[in-house]
C-alpha cells in the first residue's frame, strides 16, 4: 500500500531533526488535559516521592515508606515511562549514548536533585504539576510557586556563572561518551526502540485487560507516559530553560514555548472545572475544581519553590527535564533523578513538619483564585501575567538588558 | 580550517557548554576560530542559535563517533 521510502519519510519527519519547542508545547498541553479527564492534571515530584517510598519500605524505613506500590502509583508510571520514552525516541533519533560528565558535573546533579526533592515538597509542587498543571489550574499558589521558580533560577545562574571563573575544575575533567547512535554499526539501537515499543504496549494492554475502574487507569498513564516521553525529547522541551534564558542567554524560545503551551492548558482546564468534567468515580465538582491547587498560598510555594528553582538550574533539569534527559543517557541527570528519588520522602517525613509549624496556616493556604475573582477575574489574571512575562522575554531578548552571556 | 582555540565540553549536558562556549570567546581575538567539541544533543540548536544571537558566525558543524564538533568564529 505504502512505498518505503513514504514511510521512512514519516519517521525521519519524526525523529531526523528536533522538534520546535512550541510544537511539542501544544502537544504535552492536550496529553495534560486527558490526564485531567482521566484521573489528575500531570504532575512530577508525586512519583520521585513514591518511587522514594518504595525504597525506603524495602529498606526497612517505614516511617518514611508508603503502603502504595509504583505499579499501582500513577505519576510513578508516568515518570518511568516517561524516562522509557526518551529512551526510545533518542533511539529512534541517534541521539542516544551514555554520556559521563565529570565528577564534578555528576555531583552537582545529584545535590541538584536533593534540592528538587526538598524544594518540591516544602512548595507541594514542582514545575510540572505545580507550575505547568497549577498555573492553569488557577491556582494562587501556583504563581508563588512560579516566582520562587524564577528567583531560585537567578540566584543559581548567579553560581553557575561565578563556578566557571573561580572553580572551572568543577565542569573539566575526566568525561566519556558510550555507545553513541551516531557511532558505527549501531542499527541494533533502533530495532531495541522498536523492542521497546511493543513491550510497552504490552504493558498498556496489560493493564486494561484486567478492566478495573483502577488498572484501566494505570494501562492508560503507561501508554500517555511513552508519548509524553517522545515528545518531550524530540522538542527538548524544558521548563528550567524557560525560567533560565532570559538571564542566560536572552533568548526567548524557550519561555515563549511555554507560555503556548499555558495558554493551551488554561483552556482546557477552565472548561472542565468550569462545567464540573472529571473521572466519572469523582463527580464531586468541587473536587473537580480543586484538582492541582495545593495548600500552599503564598509562603511556603514561594520558598519551595526558591528551592526547587536552585536545584533544577544546577542539575540542568527540572522534574521532568531530569527524567527525558535521563532517558537520553546524561549520567549527571541519572544523579539528579537519584537525589530527587532519596531527598522527597526524607524531606516530607523530617523538613516538611518542621516548616509547617514554623509557617502560620494563613501562609499556606488553598486557594482557588475562582473563589476570590471568579472564573472570569482569574483568567484575565492568569492571561495578563503570561502576556507581560512574554513581553519581558521579548522585550529583553531585543535590548539584552537582564541576560548575562 | 585553522583553529585557534579547541574548548572541551564532552559529558556536560545543558546549560553548562553554552556558558563555557560564552565565557571563552569572549577571551578571543575577532577573526579567530574556536571548535567545540560535545556530546549533548541539544548543542546542535543550541550553538547555531546561540550564534546567530550573538553575532559570532558559525562555520560548520560534523559528528565523529557520537562527539558533536562546532566550529565558530568570533566576529
Amino acid at each position: 500500500m505504502f512505498k518505503k521510502g513514504v514511510l521512512r519519510e514519516l519517521f525521519n519527519t519524526l525523529f531526523g531533526k528536533t522538534w520546535p519547542m512550541w510544537v511539542g508545547g501544544i502537544l504535552l498541553a492536550v496529553l495534560n488535559i486527558l490526564l485531567f479527564v482521566i484521573k489528575y492534571p500531570w504532575g512530577g515530584s508525586g512519583g520521585y516521592i513514591n518511587v522514594g517510598q518504595n525504597l525506603f519500605q524495602s529498606l526497612g524505613a517505614t516511617n518514611i515508606g508508603t503502603q502504595t506500590p509504583i505499579n499501582l502509583h500513577t505519576v510513578a508510571l508516568l515518570n518511568i515511562f516517561i524516562i522509557l520514552g526518551a529512551f526510545i525516541s533518542s533511539l529512534f533519533s541517534r541521539e542516544f549514548s551514555i554520556k559521563v560528565a565529570p565528577i564534578g558535573e555528576l555531583v552537582k546533579g545529584l545535590i541538584g536533585g536533593a534540592l528538587m526533592g526538598i524544594g518540591a515538597t516544602v512548595g507541594i509542587g514542582c514545575t510540572i504539576g505545580g507550575f505547568f498543571s497549577g498555573v492553569p489550574a488557577l491556582s494562587g499558589g501556583a504563581l508563588f510557586l512560579s516566582l520562587g521558580f524564577m528567583l531560585g533560577t537567578f540566584v543559581a545562574l548567579k553560581y553557575l556563572l561565578w563556578e566557571m571563573e573561580a572553580l572551572p575544575k568543577i565542569s573539566m575533567g575526566k568525561s566519556c561518551t558510550l555507545i553513541p547512535g551516531t557511532g558505527k554499526k549501531t542499527g541494533w539501537q533502533r530495532w531495541l526502540g522498536w523492542i521497546l515499543i511493543v513491550v510497552v504496549l504490552y504493558i498498556f494492554s496489560n493493564y486494561t485487560a484486567k478492566g478495573t475502574a483502577l488498572s484501566k487507569v494505570l494501562g492508560w498513564h503507561v501508554f500517555i507516559a511513552l508519548i509524553l516521553g517522545i515528545i518531550l525529547q524530540r522538542s527538548r522541551y524544558c521548563i528550567t530553560r524557560a525560567f533560565r534564558e532570559p538571564f542566560m542567554t536572552g533568548e526567548a524560545t524557550a519561555p515563549v514555548a511555554i507560555i503556548i503551551s499555558l495558554l493551551v492548558v488554561l483552556i482546557g482546564f477552565t472548561v472542565l472545572k468550569y462545567f464540573g468534567v472529571g473521572n466519572a468515580g469523582e463527580t464531586a465538582v468541587r473536587a473537580i475544581e480543586m484538582k492541582s491547587v495545593y495548600a500552599n498560598f503564598w509562603l511556603r510555594a514561594l520558598i519551595g519553590g526558591f528551592i526547587f528553582g536552585l536545584g533544577m538550574t544546577i542539575a540542568g533539569g527540572c522534574a521532568v527535564g531530569t527524567l527525558w534527559r535521563a532517558g537520553e543517557g546524561h549520567v549527571k541527570l541519572w544523579m539528579s533523578a537519584l537525589g530527587f528519588t532519596i531527598m522527597a520522602p526524607v524531606s516530607k517525613g523530617f523538613i516538611v513538619p518542621a516548616v509547617v509549624k514554623i509557617i502560620p496556616e494563613s501562609l499556606r493556604s488553598k486557594l482557588f483564585l475562582p473563589d476570590v475573582l471568579g472564573y472570569t477575574g482569574a483568567v484575565i489574571l492568569v492571561l495578563v501575567i503570561l502576556l507581560l512575562w512574554y513581553m519581558f522575554v521579548k522585550w529583553n531578548e531585543k535590548t539584552g538588558n537582564f541576560s548575562a552571556l | 580550517m585553522q583553529v585557534d582555540q579547541t574548548l572541551d565540553c564532552k559529558g556536560l549536558s545543558c546549560p553548562m557548554p553554552i556558558i563555557k562556549l560564552a565565557k571563552t570567546i569572549k577571551k578571543m581575538n575577532s577573526g579567530e576560530v574556536l571548535e567545540l567539541l560535545g556530546t549533548d544533543p541539544g548543542s546542535k540548536s543550541d550553538v547555531p542559535a546561540w550564534c546567530e544571537k550573538t553575532g559570532n558566525s558559525f562555520l560548520e558543524q560534523k559528528v565523529e563517533s557520537g562527539t558533536f564538533i562546532f566550529y565558530i568564529k568570533k566576529k
